[in-house]
């Protein structure tokens, strides 16, 4: 999956698979979800965007001032009149209902997603748990074996959990590539998971301003094959392969700390691989 | 600024003897000041002295534009280093620091220092004209809410100077915003000028609720303002309870950045979290807070150029008034990606998609106005238009941003810059629309329309080729200088909107300045069905703006002669009279002190900023402190003059008089402080552990002595009113004396308590529970040693036969004095007991 920008790549990747997924009951994740909701919103919201402002300036246009307008067509307002306002109050009160309605029933949508995808990994598929620290500038990852680093490997077609929090300031966590975001915030933990599709080298990056590095506060996000995973993963249980694996992904920098704890074999089990367009959900919670 | 039309403050020019350029001078004595400025006319427009003695509205109203649009460049500036620097994807011209500064004071500027203070200009020079008022209702007050305004502003300025301004974006996350993670001075001094405008802010807000519900014509009923004024009215009420969150907010900043409190870095408690809920509770309402001026300006010229009363005005105003109050209500929708549980989520999701309805209900409003009409379209209605359009844009992309889901992804992106930039800078061009509307009211001479026209097209084309790539590049994460390489073309287009904006927004300073000369003079009304009293007035109008007193109780606008009750001049005019004659009017219109405890206030906070690093720090607060001092004592000495206005609609506050809703209303907001101050405590509280949480004091008996005092205290003021009215002059002072001992008694007190727990080693900085603790009552003997500075000034005054015929100050006082009794017995419990 190659990494596209632009607002009409967006409206371009909303397809017939979308459509399927408004009528899914459930099993939709976040990077589905989010790519449909703003399809769908871009669309409705250019349409209004359209209707109203062509309204607005057709009839600029209609009652502009000509040398044949008639000056007492009507009554006009006086100079040092009590303010008071012209009728009209039905025809407000209907597109205030037509327009509370388009509203209220895309927020009522999205929100039924929301309440689909807050609930987290499925834990069946028994999800790998990182450890995500920010810390000035850059994110550490630490694995359930202790495994400490500053590249985020995963593998492919397995629920991720990220727990995030700060060292130091304010932070926020994200992938753009997996629409994935979540607040790293000193003190507190937030959580959110994805479910990475295609293997390849992805980009996470600091939303929130947090000092002079802020810019530059990236990381790379690895996703491995399954086995390629296990084996890298089985290897960071001595602290000797973990340096040399940390040093050959390319990563800048290396903050492997010791570790005691090993690999273990349920945290490697191999998942039975999901279907293809349940691609991946980010959800922070409680 | 000229003048086409003699005005009387101009022939009435006696002292062309003085030929001081500049008041800057401490070395002029006070008496000698006091003998110089005490007189009933201003000095003429072309002289310096006017300015900077002025307490005119109209006079502030035009500092409070010139200085806006000062600062518009300033921050424009600003903007175009940013779009300089982003033409190439990568780091190229200003330094990571550089850049992080360049966003952050260009958004501090461009939403405090510029927008706000723009429509107050607006709201300055219009709202008092539009009510049928005299001026507002302390106009000393007013020019010193200007003065403070101003000089925030060159501290702001000061603050690049002193090592790298503030660095941590316009919402100042914490904890970045503390010393250990910003240590720069500078940072602490752009903290400091907020909280400086956050004083400003408060008092203007204090001065224009009393104006607008105390003085507006017989019958202007509140429902019959103008939809101008009612904008005004709505955003003073938002401002005077929102900014007090800020102030707290930026109170308990300055502590951590000074003395060393640790609220924002607190260690296993949400300090940071803290941060955003204080922020935002003032930030959200703040949104409105600029928009509405804007909105207020769009209604009056789209009545005005389309020949129509505005269509569903009562709904209209009701809107706003929703809005108004719901704007209090939305403030976690800026954190739906912190840890907030998804029952908070969905409450705060509805809130928000509930207060954007109103605004659709006034846009159609908007839109509908213009059908039937007869549309002209000038300059001004060219901008308002344009503005509702890009609002109409700005609306529908906030909508994306109100679904969670969505919110989760586009924030901290630049579909949010996008965003608001639309909705914010549609304010701008509905203002730059009154700029226009109003300016031949201000100078009395018409812009240039030719160049009006053009400017629009520049205008509104350099706006969309500037904010409209940002959607489409909106995967750019926000301040950042590095984006991806894809997106380079929509950021360069940008760029050139960007330039092509700000030179539109010079051309818009350079036609007021060209037309103030050449401009084609202007009687009262230029504007076919101008409906607001400001058009049937001179442009510019008289010192005192009616020739006569304003009354719609005939149904339309009458000058009436004046009653012996409203003024004791016998001038009396009649309507249509092009020159007022003021006559030996009593109403005072100049006043030092503003300026004076300005310059007392820059040199005090200056100080401030760089205190615990020595240097010439300390003896700059010392110099502010006792400049500031002499300055208040000079503003309390002056005798000023105001009439209040006998006939008028005041609903709901007829029964009290002007001073008096004054101090109810600032003490509103003081309510609001200590709420704030109390929920951050319990805050803090609660994340730590309730109940693991330790009390500082060993021992509430010292506490409960206090209690007793204050309690005693609050009674002995009420005696002293007591005697007042009776006219006991030394039941009065032994009253006041009594109090004044039980304040020092309550401090005395407090001290022995303070200092044994010093002894201990428990300071300020030593732990989250003694920061609450020192912090929360600290303020409160703040507000008793501001009490007893009162108090101070009260009793000799007192002594002299002072408040026997006039015991308002002394009921004043009480107010006062009472709320600072209830707030203890709030603290007592809270930090002593519980």
């Amino acid at each position: 999956m190659s990494v596209t920008y632009g607002l009409t790549t967006r409206v371009a990747t909303v397809n017939s698979h979308h459509i399927e997924l408004l009528l899914q009951a459930n099993g939709r994740t976040m990077n589905d979800v989010f790519s449909m909701l703003f399809g769908v919103f871009l669309i409705l919201g250019t349409a209004v965007g359209i209707v109203v402002i062509s309204y607005m300036v057709y009839n600029a246009y209609k009652y502009r001032e000509t040398p044949d307008s008639e000056v007492a067509e009507r009554e006009r307002p006086q100079l040092g009149e009590l303010p008071q306002g012209s009728g009209g109050g039905k025809k407000l009160a209907i597109s205030l209902t037509i327009s509370a309605v388009i509203v209220i029933a895309l927020i009522a949508w999205a929100y039924i997603v929301l309440v689909d995808v807050e609930a987290g990994a499925p834990e069946s598929e028994d999800p790998l748990e990182v450890q995500v620290e920010g810390i000035q500038f850059s994110w550490q990852y630490e694995y359930p074996n202790g495994h400490t680093t500053n590249t985020l490997r995963v593998p492919e077609d397995r629920p991720v959990t990220l727990i995030l929090t700060s060292g130091d300031v304010f932070h926020t966590f994200g992938i753009p590539a997996y629409d994935l975001k979540a607040d790293a915030i000193p003190g507190q933990t937030t959580e959110t998971w994805f479910r990475p599709n295609e293997t390849g080298t992805y980009e996470a990056q600091c939303f929130e301003l947090c000092g002079s590095g802020h810019s530059a506060m990236e990381s790379d996000v690895i996703v491995m094959e399954q086995e390629e995973f296990d084996q890298w993963y089985a290897e960071t249980g001595s602290e000797t392969n973990a340096t040399t694996n940390n040093t050959t992904d390319g990563s800048a920098t290396n903050n492997s700390t010791a570790n005691d704890s090993t690999a273990t074999t349920t945290e490697n089990r191999l998942l039975d691989g999901p279907a293809p367009e349940r691609q991946l959900a980010a959800t922070t919670r409680q | 600024m000229t003048e086409d039309q003699p005005r009387d403050d101009h022939e009435a020019q006696p002292d062309g003897g003085h030929t001081h350029r500049s008041l800057t001078e401490g070395a002029t004595t006070t008496s000698t000041l006091r003998e110089f400025f005490t007189r009933d006319h201003l000095p003429p427009m072309e002289s310096v002295q006017r300015w900077l003695l002025t307490t005119n509205h109209k006079d502030v109203g035009i500092l409070y534009l010139v200085t806006s649009l000062f600062f518009l460049v300033f921050g424009g500036v600003l903007a175009l280093l940013m779009r300089i620097e982003l033409l190439t994807p990568v780091n190229s011209v200003l330094s990571a620091t550089g850049y992080n500064q360049t966003v952050s004071i260009h958004g501090l500027i461009m939403i405090f220092w510029f927008l706000s203070p723009f429509a107050f200009g607006f709201a300055n020079y219009v709202v008092p004209l539009q009510i049928g008022a005299k001026d507002l209702a302390f106009p000393r007050l007013n020019a010193l809410s200007y003065w403070l305004y101003l000089f925030s502003g060159v501290l702001l300025g000061i603050s690049f100077f002193q090592g790298g301004s503030f660095e941590g974006g316009w919402t100042m996350y914490a904890p970045l915003n503390v010393p250990s993670y910003m240590p720069n001075i500078g940072s602490t001094t752009t903290v400091l000028a907020l909280l400086l405008f956050v004083i400003s802010v408060t008092m203007s807000s204090v001065n224009f609720l009393t104006t607008l519900h105390r003085m507006r014509a017989k019958g202007l009923t509140l429902l019959r303002m103008p939809l101008f004024t009612w904008s005004i009215l709505l955003t003073v009420w938002m401002m005077l309870f929102a900014f007090a969150a800020l102030l707290a907010a930026l109170l308990i900043l300055s502590s951590d950045r000074i003395l060393g409190t640790t609220y924002f870095t607190a260690e296993g408690t949400p300090g940071s979290l803290l941060w955003t809920h204080l922020f935002w509770f003032f930030g959200h309402p703040e949104v409105y807070i600029v928009f509405f001026p804007a909105l207020g300006a769009m209604a009056e010229t789209f009545q005005t150029f389309t020949g129509r009363r505005l269509v569903g005005r009562k709904w209209f105003i009701l809107a706003m008034l929703l809005v108004a109050l719901q704007s209090f209500l939305v403030w976690m929708h800026h954190m739906f990606l912190t840890s907030i549980n998804l029952e908070i989520k969905t409450l705060f999701m509805a809130t928000t998609i509930g207060i954007s309805l109103p605004f659709d209900l006034m846009v159609f409003s908007l839109i509908y106005t213009m059908v039937k009409g007869r549309i002209r379209f000038t300059t001004p209605f060219l901008f308002t238009f344009g503005g509702l359009l890009v609002f109409i844009i700005g609306g529908i992309t906030g909508v994306f941003l109100g679904a969670v889901v969505l919110d989760y992804q586009l924030r901290g992106t630049y579909w949010v810059v996008a965003h608001f930039h639309y909705v914010m800078v549609a304010g701008v061009t509905a203002l730059i629309g009154a700029l226009f509307y109003w300016y031949p009211k201000i100078t009395g001479r018409m812009y240039n329309r030719r160049l009006g026209k053009a400017t629009f097209g520049l205008f509104f084309v350099g706006f969309n080729l500037l904010y409209f790539p940002m959607f489409i590049a909106w995967e750019t994460p926000r301040r950042v200088f590095d984006y991806p390489a894809g997106l380079t073309p929509w950021h360069q287009l940008a760029t050139i909107g960007g330039f092509m904006l700000g030179v539109a927004f010079l051309l818009v300073i350079w036609n007021c300045y060209w037309s103030l000369w050449h401009g084609e003079k202007v009687e009262g009304n230029p504007w076919e069905y101008a409906t607001t009293a400001e058009w049937a007035v001179p442009s510019p109008p008289p010192l005192e703006n009616f020739p006569g007193v304003p009354s719609y109780d005939s149904g339309s606008l009458d000058f009436l002669d004046e009653t012996p009750e409203a003024s004791t001049d016998g001038g009396t005019a009649v309507a249509g009279d092009q020159t007022h004659e003021s006559g030996d009017h009593h109403d005072s219109h100049a006043s030092p002190w503003p300026f004076f405890i300005g310059v007392a206030a820059l040199v005090f906070f200056l100080g401030l900023s760089g205190i615990s690093t020595g240097g010439i720090y300390p003896a700059l607060t010392i110099v502010g402190v006792v400049f500031g001092a002499v300055s208040l004592l000079g503003f309390g000495m002056e005798s000023f003059s105001v009439t209040e206005p006998e006939l008028g609609e005041r609903w709901p506050f007829e029964g009290i008089e002007n001073g008096k809703l004054g101090v109810w209303i600032f003490l509103a907001s003081d309510v609001v402080l200590f709420g704030a101050f109390i929920g951050s405590y319990v805050f803090l509280r609660v994340g730590y552990g309730w109940t693991d949480w330790q009390l500082v004091p060993h021992d509430p008996i010292p506490g409960l002595i206090n209690t007793y005092i204050l309690l005693t205290s609050s009674f002995c003021i009420v005696l002293a009113l007591v005697a007042a009215e009776k006219n006991s002059r030394w039941g009065l002072i032994a009253g006041l004396s009594t109090t004044l001992l039980l304040g020092v008694g309550f401090l005395v007190n407090k001290g022995i308590e303070w200092v044994e727990l010093f002894h201990e080693g428990i300071w300020l900085s030593s732990n989250v529970q003694a920061s609450t603790f020192f912090l929360t009552t600290g303020l409160h003997a703040l507000h008793v040693i501001l009490g007893l500075l009162i108090l101070l000034f009260l009793i000799p005054r007192a002594i002299n036969g002072a408040y026997l015929d006039d015991e308002r100050p002394v009921e004043y006082f009480g107010l006062y004095w009472h709320f600072v009794d209830i707030v203890w017995l709030f603290l007592f419990p809270l930090f002593y007991i519980i």
